[in-house]
């Protein structure tokens, strides 16, 4: 059957247009129900003949509720197609959840499309607005199910509305509210599920007795879209992603592209209950208004302040510190202020669901009823979150995960609801299961399809594999590999052998992971999702399954493995004479660990071949290195720790600086070499749809604290190119031994991550990848444990003809948003890493105070910030006491990086070393935190 | 953009592999030799042919086959917009010439000499494939015009979006940018007339969605016969003996 | 498929949509069903013995259909007769034509061909009536003869080498014809017969069923044997003027646009014209007492098209 919907439209250019679209009415959509005669269609058929009532939702219940729905125990649900698609209008993230509730195998959730069937599609009645025609459609689609499935079950139509809950009943259909249909379930903790409805009066009602000072408007009003979209047209507003400062919740910036500059945003006042990752309106402030900092005292209005963490590894995860004007003489920097400003506006909100606690507070009189708690997110960047609860107890001591709703104008915080609990606050699992969910990790073990694509077990070289014609038998080299001890994940090996010409042969070979990971597979699917492994302290969470991870890929001693090798012929100055890649077979000799490498190298009675072969390369890798650094290749400086795990517990027993040794440089040398030949070799045969890595240079303004900090202990970086700096970091040798590496690290701090992208999307210049100083670079050498590498396996098979390239790398697009999400989940699992050190480090100190040196590396107002080699950790020390804000007995020189007592007798300076001691206090009860304090 | 939904349907309603409803008319232009209307959905063509006549321009005329000439225009309230459609801009000079070569490939030419087919095709109601509904039209009124053919070509389009095949496509997944591959085929030689494609697409892909096109063809030039011989039939009887 | 362009009111839809059914149940009584569309298979029975003619072509050792049409077969010939196709000429034909071209020695007319018919100047009867050599005076004279425009009756000659035809216009019957109607129809509905020429004395008009589709309704012309003494005394330039000052009568004015519009009629419904069917029609529409206008109405459409299923039925039930 044919239909013809008639509707009008705006065209961009004002003018209205008339759009005429075909609808085909169709009799051929099934109601989806087992039990159902008529439908002869079962293939997607989910509702169990022993459901009684089968529930159809509005959308306003799919939109607010679907943490509920998410609770196993809403079962038999149709949903509509018109309610889908208003869903997917308003909010993309509900959508993708109740697809994913959809497609669950387990839950029994059917579509019906009722837009396209003959029966069940309405037209749009003259004057009828389009969301009256959709509760229509809802209700007409209920009555057809109702009499298509007979008496023998109840179709409940849920709807909040209370207007379509009354036409329903009109028409005969029966309707509940979705908190009837709750409490009817006899499940009083499904309740705490519930999000309250967001009108206004309602919850004031409840409210009033409880916080009567909340009645006041807290905030600002938003402006209405039309205004908003007029204001931005006219630039008036600016429009921009709201990001809050990690380390200031009270500051924020929106990058506008309308300005070309950053637009800070101070207070809470201002960020007018906009969220971190809102898109948002902005309005500039009148110049005389734009802030001064601020924000250099430690503490701020609320009672939120700095925690000790980890020393950032890039200046993505430092803090954001806007350039201070000072009224002194010191002022490099002529740009007078940033532009401040405030929101008016929310485009587009960011909200989801958010991890953390809550709020100590005393259990309320009336216990076991309602209750009102506030949550604090772990991530700083979220305000506190008021949810209502009815199992508060329960609650307290507790991780949880809680969902933001609503944020009105008289509440100071957002509204917002319970979804779920993780466990116990302090305990090493909850607190791990945090970092992964903060960070976006699926820890999850994989599916049984994913496992399905795995090779049988157990699995060896088989003869088919050595007669394929493009690999290569090279099992006759002395291969070896060199990694961290305990590595179980083995993705390269090495091999050195003299030529007769008094060349070298260097191989680098890689674990074939592409030759069991196909693409369009699952198992593929399920890589790239992952993006990458996740390196925690106790535990790692693999991209690939564990067989391919420890074994069938990996290249263990003794056991012939596949590998993709970049075979070079050196001259002894290490230069490169030519470059072979092909697939191979190889058989590793030796599994060496660094410290089993370097101890080889370094006894000069060993002569056997491995550590011949080991001394060569390392000559030949410390040539390299040294020409790599003459380019330009910057040495930077980590302040990674080690941890020493007890097997039994899991809990720390050691911290320690990681220590670098010759053999990591050697290692890590061949890894970039081969990169940089992969990198060359894909982009010459794929220029537009090659995955590279590049480091962007970073601007004067990122490197604006390290060089004050530098000009303030009297160095002069010169920071014109990256040979420069390499080296004037060379010239950086205090008197103190640390200082060059506390200079490096600081120098590292402020360079952004290196990135993927695909070469199409940018131009050539722009490949530069800063830190090594190389116009290409790329991810060849670990692909059992970089989804990217996989990438680049492909194309390099491909560019050498041994396979076809997948059809993905056709498309420009989808391969740009593979990188992206590369990019996202390498910072995440970094940022997962980090938590999980500073999660360790925390239960390390938990029941060993400590005293230790520490460095001064920025200075606060009432304090400073100190840096802890030895446990790579920074935090906050206080000279005067808290809540005595400055108190004036400090006094902060900006030009020389200085606090000094106001009389003169005490003075800290940058980069000074200090005695400070570590304890795990405890303020508040279940909040344990890391307190440094001055000896 | 999401083109098939998770239930397999379109956003008209229509499957994957569905084509849209097919409307033929015979005869809608009374002074033309032969001329159909052609609608596929919300496209509707108008096609009307004369010829063979006298070569109008002395000096194209060709001693051993006839001249076929082709124009196509789309008409001002076609679309969505009403705009002035200027007439011989590039667009409708490149499907011209497609539809002319098309024809001419299947028309008997050598069987005409020194004479001049004219194929005027008009679009009047564009909602995407309007090159298809064209030829499709272009063969009707041919057929209709008595013109001696060694086939009757079709023509259809199939896409690919959302990493599936989609046949006909309609206006709004025309526009989405995605690989649109229109088909024409003599059905009954099975042979392939026209092909066309302005995008990049796999070439084990490209034959799934090719083979997804002709099997349109094949659809249409099914609707077209049974159009034709009913035609022929009422003609003959009304005529009478 | 070809719907009838008149608007028609549901009864009428449904009186005319009988009619045509019945129609169609007489020719499937009559006839099996031979109808073939373009690239069909034509079934035959022995292959070598068959002579391809019109409107096939052999693909892969079958006959094979180029046009819409019927399969007709003659002894060994198996051809395909095109419905709605142009003018097939054929040497004999009666023709009429309107002259687009005087060009050297000949005039060309549109006759509804592939190409333009030629009439040389050779194959005229001069308006003198002498045969003799034509002058090179004769030729710078063409245009009083047949100007462009004109309407011309002829006869097809022959064919030329590159598929032309030439016509001749030799006899008295032929000839420039004015005052009166042209009506171009689809060629099929014209069937060759014995004769074209018809001379409505009754009701003052002359028609000639031209074998191309073009069908004239003119003016008596009495006897033309007449005229041609007229002309002998007669200078030229009086020829061609004679005809045109003489007053038409009302009477045959209104006869003409009565035949006309029975031949649109026939035609738009797509029935055969003949003499026999175009008087039937002009009777019918004089018993009921129809204007000229009315004819074309929608009403007198359907009646014609029941009064044909009548007539046609009683045909066969004579013959049977």
């Amino acid at each position: 059957m044919l239909h013809s919907k008639t509707f009008n439209k705006k065209t961009r250019g004002g003018r209205i247009q008339k759009l005429v679209r075909e609808v085909y009415l169709r009799d051929d959509i099934y109601c989806g129900a087992l039990f159902c005669k008529s439908c002869e269609d079962k293939s997607k058929a989910r509702l169990t003949a022993t459901a009684s009532t089968i529930l159809i939702l509005d959308t306003n219940v799919v939109l607010n509720q679907i943490d509920l729905l998410e609770n196993p125990a809403v079962e038999d649900v149709v949903l509509l197609s018109v309610v889908l698609q208003e869903v997917k209008n308003k909010n993309s993230a509900v959508y993708g959840r109740i697809r994913n509730l959809i497609d669950s195998p387990a839950r029994r959730f059917v579509v019906f499309s009722n837009e396209f069937h003959r029966d069940t599609y309405v037209q749009t009645m003259a004057g009828e607005s389009p969301n009256d025609r959709n509760d229509r459609a809802i209700r007409v689609a209920a009555r057809w199910y109702q009499s298509h499935l007979g008496e023998a079950v109840k179709v409940l139509l849920i709807t909040n509305d209370r207007e379509n809950k009354r036409k329903a009943t009109e028409e005969g259909v029966s309707a509940e509210t979705i908190e009837s249909y709750v409490k009817s379930l006899g499940q009083p903790a499904l309740l705490d599920l519930l999000v309250q409805p967001a009108s206004e009066d309602v919850i004031m009602e409840e409210v009033e007795d409880m916080r009567p000072s909340k009645r006041k408007v807290v905030y600002p009003e938003h402006k209405p879209m039309s205004e908003i979209t007029s204001g931005l047209t006219k630039g008036i507003y600016h429009q921009g992603k709201l990001r809050v400062n990690r380390y200031n919740p009270f500051e924020a910036y929106v990058g506008s592209e309308s300005i070309g500059d950053e637009i800070v945003i101070y207070g809470r006042g201002n960020m007018n209950r906009a969220f971190d990752g809102d898109v948002v309106a902005v309005e500039l402030l009148p110049q005389d208004q734009w802030h001064e900092e601020k924000s250099l005292s430690i503490v701020d209005e609320e009672d939120e302040e700095e925690d000790v963490h980890l020393v950032p590894g890039s200046s993505d995860d430092a803090p954001r510190t806007s350039i201070p004007v000072s009224s002194s003489t010191f002022d490099t920097n002529p740009v007078s202020s940033r532009p401040s400003g405030r929101v008016v506006g929310i485009i587009k909100r960011n909200w989801h669901s958010y991890c953390g606690s809550l709020e100590p507070m005393p259990m309320p009189a009336g216990s076991g009823g309602l209750a009102y708690a506030l949550f604090v997110s772990k991530d700083r960047r979220i305000p506190k979150i008021r949810i209502q609860t009815r199992q508060l107890d329960n609650l307290l001591d507790k991780r949880i995960i809680v969902a933001v709703d609503s944020w009105d104008r008289q509440s100071r915080h957002p509204s917002g609801h319970y979804v779920r609990s993780i466990g116990q606050i302090g305990d090493r699992d909850t607190e791990t299961e945090l970092v992964l969910i903060e960070n976006d990790i699926d820890a999850r073990p994989f599916s049984a399809q994913v496992l399905a694509c795995l090779p049988p077990l157990p699995w060896s070289v088989s003869s088919k594999d050595l007669n394929e014609s493009n690999r290569v038998d090279l099992r006759h080299l002395c291969v070896f590999s060199v990694d961290p001890p305990g590595c179980k994940d083995i993705d390269d090996a090495l091999h050195c052998t003299m030529l007769p010409t008094g060349n070298f042969e260097v191989g680098v070979h890689i674990a074939d992971v592409t030759n069991f990971v196909h693409p369009g597979t699952p198992l593929d699917d399920e890589a790239t999702q992952r993006g990458t492994s996740v390196y925690l302290v106790e535990r790692r969470i693999d991209m690939l399954p564990k067989p391919l991870t420890e074994d069938i890929c990996s290249l263990r001693a003794d056991v012939e493995r596949l590998a993709f090798s970049v075979i070079w012929e050196m001259t002894p100055e290490a230069e490169i004479i030519s470059t072979k890649y092909t697939k191979s077979v190889i058989k590793s000799r030796a599994a060496l660990s660094y410290v089993e490498a370097q101890a080889r190298m370094d006894d000069s009675r060993l002569v056997d071949p491995v550590t011949k072969d080991l001394r060569n390369m390392n000559a030949l890798a410390k040539i390299m290195r040294q020409r790599r650094i003459q380019r330009g290749a910057l040495t930077l400086a980590s302040a990674e720790v080690k941890f020493q795990i007890d097997t039994e517990t899991h809990d720390p027993l050691d911290i320690g600086m990681y220590q670098i040794r010759e053999a990591n440089q050697m290692v890590e040398e061949f890894m970039l070499a081969a990169n940089v030949s992969v990198a060359e070799k894909i982009l010459k045969e794929f220029p537009e749809c090659s995955l590279l890595r590049r480091h962007p240079t970073p601007t004067k303004e990122m490197l604006g604290p390290l060089l004050r900090t530098a000009a303030a202990v009297g160095l002069n970086l010169d920071v014109t190119s990256s040979k420069a700096l390499a080296d004037s970091l060379d010239c950086a040798v205090g008197d103190d031994p640390y200082f060059n590496k506390l200079i490096r690290i600081m120098a590292t701090r402020c360079m952004t991550q290196a990135v993927y992208f695909c070469s199409g999307e940018l131009s050539p210049p722009e490949f530069l990848h800063y830190g090594l100083a190389a116009p290409l670079y790329t991810h060849f050498t670990s692909p059992i444990r970089r989804y990217a590498d996989v990438i680049v396996h492909r194309l390099l098979a491909a560019s050498i003809g041994i396979y076809k390239l997948p059809t993905i790398f056709r498309d420009r697009p989808q391969l740009t948003s593979i990188a992206d999400n590369l990019n996202y989940r390498h910072r995440n699992a970094q940022m997962a890493s980090r938590g999980s050190v500073e999660l360790h480090t925390l239960i390390y100190f938990r029941n060993r105070p400590t005293d230790t040196e520490a460095r001064i590396v920025k200075m606060r107002s009432n304090g400073f910030i100190v840096f802890v080699p030895k446990f790579g950790i920074e935090g906050p020390v206080y000279l005067t006491m808290r809540g005595d804000k400055g108190g004036g007995e400090w006094f902060v020189d900006e030009q020389q990086q200085k606090i000094r007592k106001m009389d003169g007798s005490v003075s800290y300076s940058i980069l000074q070393a200090v005695k400070i001691h570590l304890e795990v206090l405890e303020p508040k009860p279940n909040r344990p935190k890391l307190q440094l304090t001055l000896l | 953009m999401e083109f098939v939904n998770p239930e397999g349907l379109r956003l008209d309603g229509r499957r994957p592999m569905e084509m849209r409803q097919l409307r033929a008319q015979i005869g809608a232009v009374a002074k033309a030799d032969g001329s159909a209307v052609f609608e596929m959905g919300n496209t509707k063509v108008i096609a009307a042919v004369y010829g063979p006549r006298e070569v109008q321009n002395r000096s194209q005329q060709i001693n051993d086959q006839a001249l076929v000439r082709c124009e196509y225009s789309m008409a001002n309230f076609s679309t969505g917009d009403r705009r002035r459609k200027p007439k011989g801009d590039r667009r409708s000079t490149e499907i011209s010439l497609v539809i002319r070569q098309t024809m001419e490939e299947c028309i008997l030419t050598n069987l005409m000499p020194r004479s001049q087919i004219d194929i005027y095709v008009q679009v009047l109601q564009a909602d995407g494939g309007t090159r298809s509904a064209c030829i499709n039209a272009a063969t009707l009124a041919l057929a209709d015009a008595g013109i001696p053919m060694r086939d009757l070509v079709t023509s259809c389009s199939a896409g690919f979006l959302n990493s599936t095949p989609l046949l006909d496509l309609n206006y709004v997944e025309d526009s989405a940018g995605g690989p649109d591959v229109t088909v024409g085929i003599l059905p009954k030689v099975d042979k392939v007339t026209l092909l066309q494609m302005d995008a990049k697409l796999p070439i084990d892909t490209f034959e799934n969605v090719m083979q997804l096109a002709v099997e349109g063809c094949k659809a249409i030039a099914n609707y077209i016969r049974e159009v034709l011989l009913e035609n022929t039939k009422q003609l003959e009887y009304r005529r009478g003996l | 498929m070809r719907g009838i362009e008149i608007s028609l009111n549901q009864t009428q839809k449904i009186r005319l949509q009988r009619a045509l059914k019945q129609l169609e149940s007489l020719y499937l009584r009559a006839n099996f069903n031979a109808s073939v569309t373009v690239a069909d298979t034509i079934p035959v029975s022995n292959e070598d013995t068959i002579l391809k003619g019109h409107g096939t072509s052999e693909r892969d050792g079958e006959v094979v259909a180029t046009l819409c049409g019927v399969v007709e077969r003659v002894n060994k010939l198996v051809y395909v007769r095109t419905l709605r196709a142009r003018y097939k000429p054929e040497i004999g034909d009666i023709i009429v034509g309107r002259v687009v071209e005087v060009a050297q020695k000949r005039w060309k007319l549109e006759i509804n061909f592939s190409q333009d018919a030629v009439l040389m100047l050779s194959s005229m009867n001069l308006p003198d009536g002498i045969q003799r050599r034509r002058t090179a005076l004769d030729e710078l004279n063409m245009r009083s003869i047949f100007e462009e425009n004109d309407v011309v009756c002829g006869e097809v000659r022959n064919f030329q080498n590159d598929g032309g035809i030439q016509l001749q216009a030799r006899s008295q019957k032929y000839g420039k014809l004015e005052k009166g109607q042209l009506l171009t129809i689809p060629p099929y509905l014209v069937k060759r017969q014995k004769h074209h020429f018809h001379h409505l004395e009754h009701y003052g008009v002359d028609l000639i069923l031209g074998c191309n589709g073009f069908i004239w309704v003119g003016e008596l012309v009495e006897a033309r044997d007449c005229i041609e003494e007229d002309q002998l005394n007669n200078t030229e330039q009086q020829f061609t003027k004679s005809n045109t000052t003489k007053e038409m009568p009302l009477e045959t004015r209104r006869s003409i646009c009565q035949i006309a519009n029975a031949i649109r009629v026939l035609s738009i419904l797509g029935f055969n014209v003949t003499l026999e069917v175009i008087l039937e029609t002009i009777d019918l529409s004089r018993t009921l007492n129809l204007g000229i206008d009315e004819m074309l109405g929608p009403e007198f459409h359907v009646l014609v098209a029941e009064r044909e299923a009548e007539r046609r039925t009683s045909m066969t039930k004579r013959k049977g």
